[in-house]
């Protein structure tokens, strides 16, 4: 764990200068697509439009929706800011990992910080112990109690089984809970029926190798897979190319029976890894964990729909040095959906969560106490009433127990206006809360007394309010659109307040708000050739309260003003495919980190129906960059090419 | 702030001279399904008491779908069923279903099926949804999307409660048939 904080800004204008040539860069750019969208349009208006009902049946059953169009369609409906990963997006931008798939959404900050870990976020507030974000797989939550955040170094997946990712940013806590302050992320994996047979990969590169298996095959009613997978990450360099010892190797295995089908059915699934990363002194990382997940679901004769969900997950870290925690968390949860007169489909629910966490301390600091058993509880009720045959009207409130503060209302309420099937007006307004986690109240440093650091008795939970306005449109069948705006004010923010003799308590003295644009886009500009384009703008400001001691406003996280991403995915004659993805964010703030250009390129064959072979570069144009973290200390991104070899069938 | 609502009319400029590029378009997804609701009626034989007289029209409804009924209305213009010339009808709910020969029933008015069926009990009239499970809720014909195409299962023991015959033609390009 590091924390985003750090006072220098030296060689601010420097980046100003870079960040200056990037933007005449990027004006360029969408001066040049501007123009070539209006050479292009007369071309298109020409072009026949063809009477479907004169197709046969088989022509009709036949023709392809765009994914553009599925995926506006089935997202259309949600009053939210949502973007959707799909399994084929993953498979062609050649990501390796979990954290690198997620840069392929938009309202997603992703800052890789060394080999195994990540800042991630949505909406600011970023560092490697960022604490606003829920994360789910398949339901299960990958949240640790120590900070709120996640341990992107414990979790992985087998991205060929993965369906879509969905990523909501902006507050989800109503439906999803306490921690779904600024965004969602939730990783869908397929059903074991859409993975039946072999998949087999195995890829080399300069700074990664990795190999993976999985089998699925029918089971008496229902469909079972297996996988395994294993990876070998090189270490990270510093700015000066000096080897930063971080190279991590892990292995993980797991499997996912389903009977039925998705709302009507059974399913059992699991996972545990096992994962090693070199550190200097006094010895290496360890990682290790596992997962157990059954969940039932019944379509009631009623239309109603009822889900039980129930889940195991045991974790152990040990970074010699620092701490070794060994956490097991049990959670429960149900949820019932029903049509409750006309125009009225309520969904209620709730859940318990128990956790047992054992740390050992270290000399350098102490969670104080050691061992704890914590317990979480939620109800939640949600009425999605249609007012007209246009407009729905969405309201919510969760009430979430956690073991510091007790009790805690996440209320929120929703309005979407559909004009016309292509066109989605929105708008909502929803107070999220980020409860305290041991971090805030146990931490201690040092190990000993006396401390210097020391968690806050009385640090209550962080509270958003967060209003938000979103377009979403589909003018043809080869655009579609979305527009987020919003503005949240953030209250009761961890600060660190001055004690007497130079120690400091953890307190809840500082306040923000932040306003923000999202924007995103598809384009088919041609049955093989796909254009999507993100662009999101945050500003951000941070103030203490009056009675504060506190000076660092940089610990709450460590954001770009500005982000786009730009991606092109064409189909190539004779199986072939190439895709590129360029990434800017723009610099961060404090500790400074230089804006950044990276363009990933993507290139795969499939000689046969089973074999597919692709080489993946990231970072093309660049020898390396850092993309988190103070100059001093910080590891920098290579220039990475990946050959790899998937047989399935 | 200033600089964001700049940044923000940057982008919807693009955005508009984007839509003006694509104008003219509609979803595809709602046109395959007006065509093949409009197919299904030449494909499908009604008893001869569905038609009061020998000029009556196939008559067409639509509930909770306003982009397949613009897109139907579209289609129909000129074209019969069976010699019959075509009408739809936009229901809004608890409008009757009586004298329709097909209804179809989108997904936010899914779960309003056991009160329509129950209504068009005994009644000719062939029902047609886009929801999961609707076949197993008593609708006989459910498109689905499957790898980015429109497709349809039939439940042929719902459809001959109905008196409605559907042609082997129909059967083979569904998807799935459920014969009870």
């Amino acid at each position: 764990m590091g924390a985003a904080g750090g006072c220098d800004s030296e060689g601010g204008r420097r980046l100003s200068t870079i960040a200056k040539t990037r933007k005449c860069l990027l004006t360029r750019l969408a001066a040049a697509s501007l123009a070539l969208a209006d050479a292009l349009s007369p071309a298109l208006a020409q072009q026949p439009k063809p009477d479907l009902a004169d197709l046969s049946l088989e022509e009709l059953a036949n023709l392809q929706i765009t994914s553009v169009s599925r995926r506006a369609e089935r997202l259309s409906d949600a009053a939210a800011s949502i973007f959707a990963i799909t399994g084929d997006d993953i498979r062609r931008s050649g990501a390796t990992s979990l954290p690198e798939a997620l840069r392929l959404a938009p309202n997603l900050q992703v800052a890789r910080v060394d080999a195994r870990q990540y800042a991630i976020t949505a909406r600011g507030f970023n560092s490697t112990t960022a604490n606003k974000l829920l994360v789910l797989i398949d339901g299960r939550t990958v949240y640790t109690p120590l900070f709120s955040g996640v341990f992107w170094d414990a979790q992985d997946v087998l991205l060929e089984d993965v369906e879509r990712i969905e990523v909501i940013s902006g507050p989800g806590a109503t439906l999803w809970g306490a921690n779904a302050v600024n965004g969602v992320i939730n990783v869908i994996s397929r059903p074991a029926s859409d993975t039946k047979g072999l998949l087999a990969f195995a890829g080399s590169g300069n700074r990664e190798s990795g190999i993976g298996v999985r089998y699925g095959m029918d089971i008496p009613g229902g469909a079972l897979r297996i996988y395994g997978k294993g990876f070998d990450r090189d270490n990270t360099v510093r700015a000066n190319g000096a080897d930063v010892s971080d190279g991590w190797q892990n292995a993980q295995g797991g499997f996912r029976a389903d009977w039925g089908t998705a709302t009507n059915g059974f399913t059992l699934q699991s996972d545990a890894y096992r994962g090693t990363i070199d550190q200097v002194a006094p010895g290496d990382v360890r990682i290790s964990g596992g997962n157990l997940l059954a969940r039932w679901s019944r379509q009631l004769a009623s239309g109603g729909h009822l889900q039980f969900q129930a889940y195991y997950d045991q974790t152990e870290r040990e970074i010699p040095g620092t701490f070794i925690e060994r956490l097991d968390t049990f959670d429960l949860e149900f949820q019932h959906s029903f049509q409750a007169g006309s125009g009225h489909r309520l969904t209620w629910g709730g859940g318990h969560r128990s956790a047992r966490d054992r740390v050992t301390n270290s000399a350098g600091l102490a969670f104080l106490p050691p061992n704890i058993t914590q317990h979480w509880s939620n109800l939640f009720i949600q009425d999605d009433i249609e007012l007209s045959e246009q407009v729905r009207f969405t309201a919510g409130i969760k009430a979430a127990s956690n073991p510091y503060t007790g009790w805690e209302l996440l209320p929120s309420a929703r309005l979407a206006w559909k004009p016309d099937p292509s066109r989605t007006v929105w708008t909502a307004l929803s107070r999220a809360v980020r409860a305290p986690a041991r971090l805030d109240r146990d931490l201690f440093l040092p190990g000993q007394p006396p401390f210097l650091l020391a968690g806050g008795p009385d640090f209550r939970s962080e509270i958003a309010d967060v209003l938000e306005l979103g377009y979403r449109a589909q003018p043809s069948p080869r655009f579609s659109y979305s527009l987020t705006a919003f503005h949240a004010a953030y209250e009761h923010l961890r600060s660190l307040e001055p004690v007497g003799g130079g120690g400091f308590v953890i307190g809840n003295k500082m306040k923000a708000t932040t306003n923000g644009l999202e924007a995103w886009g598809n384009y088919q500009a041609a049955t093989n050739w796909r254009l999507s384009a993100g662009a999101v703008f945050l500003d951000d400001s941070r103030k203490f309260e009056a009675g504060s001691g506190d000076t660092n406003l940089a610990n709450a996280g460590n954001d770009p003003k500005r982000q786009f991403t730009l991606r092109s995915s064409l189909d190539l004659p004779g199986q072939q495919e190439f895709d590129v993805l360029a990434r800017y964010v723009g610099s961060l703030p404090n500790p400074p980190v230089p804006s950044y250009l990276a363009v990933d390129a993507r290139y795969a064959w499939r000689p046969l129906k089973e074999l597919e072979v692709s080489v993946t570069a990231q970072n093309l144009f660049d020898k390396r960059h850092p993309e988190f973290g103070a100059a001093a200390t910080r590891s920098e991104i290579e220039r990475g090419v990946f050959l790899k070899v998937k047989w399935s069938h | 702030m200033v600089a964001l609502i700049k940044r923000m009319l940057f982008v919807a400029a693009f955005l508009a001279a984007a839509t003006a590029l694509g104008q003219g378009d509609r979803a595809l997804e709602p046109q395959i399904k007006a065509a093949f609701l409009y197919k299904f009626g030449g494909f499908i034989e009604w008893p001869a008491a569905a038609f009061a007289r020998a000029d009556t029209s196939f008559s067409i409804g639509v509930l909770g779908a306003d982009g397949v009924a613009a897109e139907l209305e579209r289609v129909v213009t000129g074209r019969t069923v069976q010699g019959r010339a075509i009408t739809v009808q936009r229901l809004k709910r608890g409008d009757p279903v009586t004298g329709l020969h097909l209804l179809f029933v989108g997904q936010p008015e899914a779960g309003r099926l056991p009160e329509i069926l129950s209504a068009a009990k005994g009644l000719p009239l062939l029902v047609v949804t886009e929801t999961e499970d609707a076949l197993t809720r008593g609708s006989m014909i459910n498109f689905i999307t499957v790898d980015d195409k429109v497709r349809f299962d039939v439940a042929l023991p719902q459809a001959e409660r109905g008196q409605l015959r559907i042609s082997a033609r129909l059967l083979a390009v569904a998807r799935k048939v459920i014969t009870g």
